[in-house]
């Protein structure tokens, strides 16, 4: 059998696992396990041996550390109120605007996502944070959804994230520079939807009124009580950027830092306490699941040639590379219709990785090539959040609204939707919006 | 499906029995203990990275001791989140079924969780007892390798039970969503 038709089978199995309900990591962990024994000629010993070693080798790697570290981060922040504070603060400066409510909602979430990794939680915290004051304030449900829908995808995009992470560890890419090449892309999309903002109220005005001015006192006030955000953000990330702490350092420091302030402003105590090591603990499980089979699958796939053979044929093609990679960005949508951010960018780097950093692009050298993928496949893997059929991150929202029927919070969400594939469609063109940062060139 | 989300009301609470109380308990506890010795390393790493800053002198070994204990205190999460309903899997396809068919598929997804639960316990104790017996240390604290290695079994044995109990626990829910209309 040659390399793509093993490869292939492989795959085609392990959709089918998938397709009835078997957790993801098991599916990838089963059927890595079959192809292994497969490939090395029906000897189950070769696998047995594998298996001693595989979960302390995975486990124990220190670049993975991060994930827990800043996914406690992330549970101090949700559990001691930072939410709250952020969005008073940019609500302070842009309330007065029509739509300005909805804006300051977004920039809260992209606060948010500058100490938290989760899109799913950045959505859910400050919706329960900002949907109230939106409605008092008349605006409409469509607009109010949408918006924090979108913003909620902020959590990841803006680093730290976790996805970042994964494909860092996958590529063996530095998390460092992808974190930082990930920064004005974020910054990018943040302002994309607030532009949306702007264009919704102006073609709807009722859809998102104007509040009253906010005095600079108040303003200040407000400045004073996200300082500490602000502080813990730039830590963390000049920290990685000027390279005097490595990303697991900083992850602690971030960490040490959130927790601090969830304890002395938010007012956290042992509940709290409990309660993020329970939320670390199950989002790092279900992490970490994935990871483990996503290692027993590379195995075998790496083992079956599949990923070079196919590279070498998409090289070979004479394909145009944009071509190819339009499709790749395609596949993710598509792949987004069913499937967890995570697990996408598990299951496909190891076979479009190679393909990737096979062709030319821009003339990139291999460095730019993969950051720059990197923080495609992010943005891409991340709107499968918001739509449609499953966009999580629209249900938890119009959950949590719960007077605003599903139909117009989809309705809602679309021209982020827009903004997202425009953003994207910038970033394939100009690369050097992500590698600007990071110094490489472009 | 996803991590839990604070505000957002979770899945309705399961009913268990008593022995899939005292496992959740002990997956609970677990998964408090693991999230506790991520704390403690985040204290040790503050002081390392002060301490290598200020006065060129970090915790000793720091490096080789987060990546023993963080080893140890991951496998301590995976009984608690299966148990959970917390492993993320495609629930696009099935969406339409009767909820005695997604509980037999569920029964087979736990199943299939508990059987690598016991693949891993067996060959990760057997792996570990091969590292000791090759008396393996650490690079700077020449901490006895194994002893991560075997600290990680207990996890994954209540990794196994609670993929078996979860199977019982969909089995018997067939039945009840079968006698009741859903």
């Amino acid at each position: 059998m040659s390399g793509i038709a093993t490869g292939g089978t492989i795959f085609a199995l392990l959709m089918v696992l998938l397709a009835i309900r078997v957790p993801i990591g098991i599916a990838m962990f089963v059927m890595g396990s079959a192809g292994y024994v497969f490939l090395t000629g029906l000897e189950i010993t070769p696998l047995l041996n594998v298996l001693k070693t595989v979960a302390y080798a995975r486990l124990s790697n220190y670049d993975l550390v991060v994930i827990p570290l800043f996914l406690l981060m992330g549970q101090f922040a949700t559990n001691g109120g930072l939410s709250a504070a952020l969005f008073r603060f940019v609500s302070a400066f842009l309330g007065h605007l029509k739509g300005g409510v909805a804006m300051a909602a977004i920039g809260a979430c992209a606060g948010f996502g500058a100490i938290c990794g989760s899109s799913l939680a950045t959505a859910a915290t400050m919706g329960h944070v900002t949907l109230p004051e939106l409605k008092r304030r008349g605006y409409s449900g469509a607009l109010s959804t949408g918006a924090l829908a979108a913003g909620g995808t902020l959590g990841i995009m803006i680093p730290p994230s976790v996805p970042l992470v994964i494909y860092a560890i996958l590529t063996q890419e530095s998390i460092g520079k992808l974190f930082v090449a990930a920064v004005i892309p974020g910054i990018i999309a943040m302002v994309g939807y607030m532009i949306v903002v702007r264009i919704v109220v102006t073609l709807n005005p009722s859809a998102g009124p104007a509040g009253p001015r906010v005095g600079w006192g108040e303003r200040m006030k407000a400045l004073l009580t996200v300082a500490p955000v602000l502080a813990v953000f730039a830590v963390v990330i000049i920290g990685i950027y000027g390279g005097w702490a490595n990303p697991t350092e900083a992850a602690a420091i971030g960490a040490a830092a959130c927790g601090v302030l969830a304890i002395v402003t938010g007012g956290m105590r042992m509940k709290g306490l409990i309660d993020s090591a329970l939320g670390t603990a199950q989002a790092t499980a279900m992490i970490f699941l994935v990871l483990l089979g996503a290692d027993m699958l590379n195995t075998a796939l790496a083992l079956s040639q599949m990923p070079v053979e196919l590279a070498a044929w998409v090289q070979g093609s004479g394909l145009s590379p944009m071509l190819v990679m339009i499709v790749i960005l395609l596949i993710y949508v598509l792949l987004g219709c069913v499937m967890d951010s995570l697990a996408m960018i598990l299951l496909t780097i190891p076979i479009f990785y190679p393909i990737v950093v096979g062709l030319e692009f821009h003339g990139m050298t291999q460095t730019d090539k993969s950051i720059w993928f990197g923080i495609l496949a992010l943005m891409v893997v991340e709107i499968g959040l918001v739509h449609p059929p499953v966009g999580l991150n629209v249900y938890i929202i119009n959950r949590l609204a719960g007077d605003v029927p599903l139909s117009e919070t989809f309705k809602g969400v679309m021209p982020f939707l827009a903004s997202d594939f425009i953003r994207i469609a910038l970033l394939l063109i100009f690369p050097v919006i992500c590698l600007f940062l990071v110094g490489t060139g472009g | 499906m996803q991590e839990t989300i604070p505000g957002v009301p979770a899945a309705k609470a399961r009913v268990f029995g008593p022995f899939g109380r005292a496992l959740l308990a002990a997956s609970r506890a677990a998964a408090i203990f693991g999230g506790i010795i991520f704390v403690l390393l985040v204290f040790m790493s503050i002081v390392s990275i002060v301490g290598r800053k200020l006065a060129a002198s970090p915790v000793p070994g720091d490096v080789e001791l987060l990546q023993m204990c963080s080893a140890v205190a991951a496998a301590m999460f995976f009984a608690y989140c299966h148990l959970n309903g917390g492993d993320v899997k495609v629930d696009f396809f099935t969406a339409k079924l009767s909820p005695k068919l997604v509980n037999l598929l569920d029964a087979f997804g736990s199943l299939l969780f508990g059987i690598v639960g016991a693949l891993l316990t067996w060959r990760t104790t057997l792996g570990a007892l091969q590292v000791m017996r090759s008396e393996e240390t650490s690079m700077i604290l020449g901490i006895p390798q194994w002893i991560a290695q075997m600290l990680m079994v207990p996890g994954f044995a209540l990794f196994a039970l609670a993929g078996f109990y979860m199977v019982t626990y969909h089995w018997h829910k067939r039945l009840e969503t079968a006698g009741v209309s859903a």
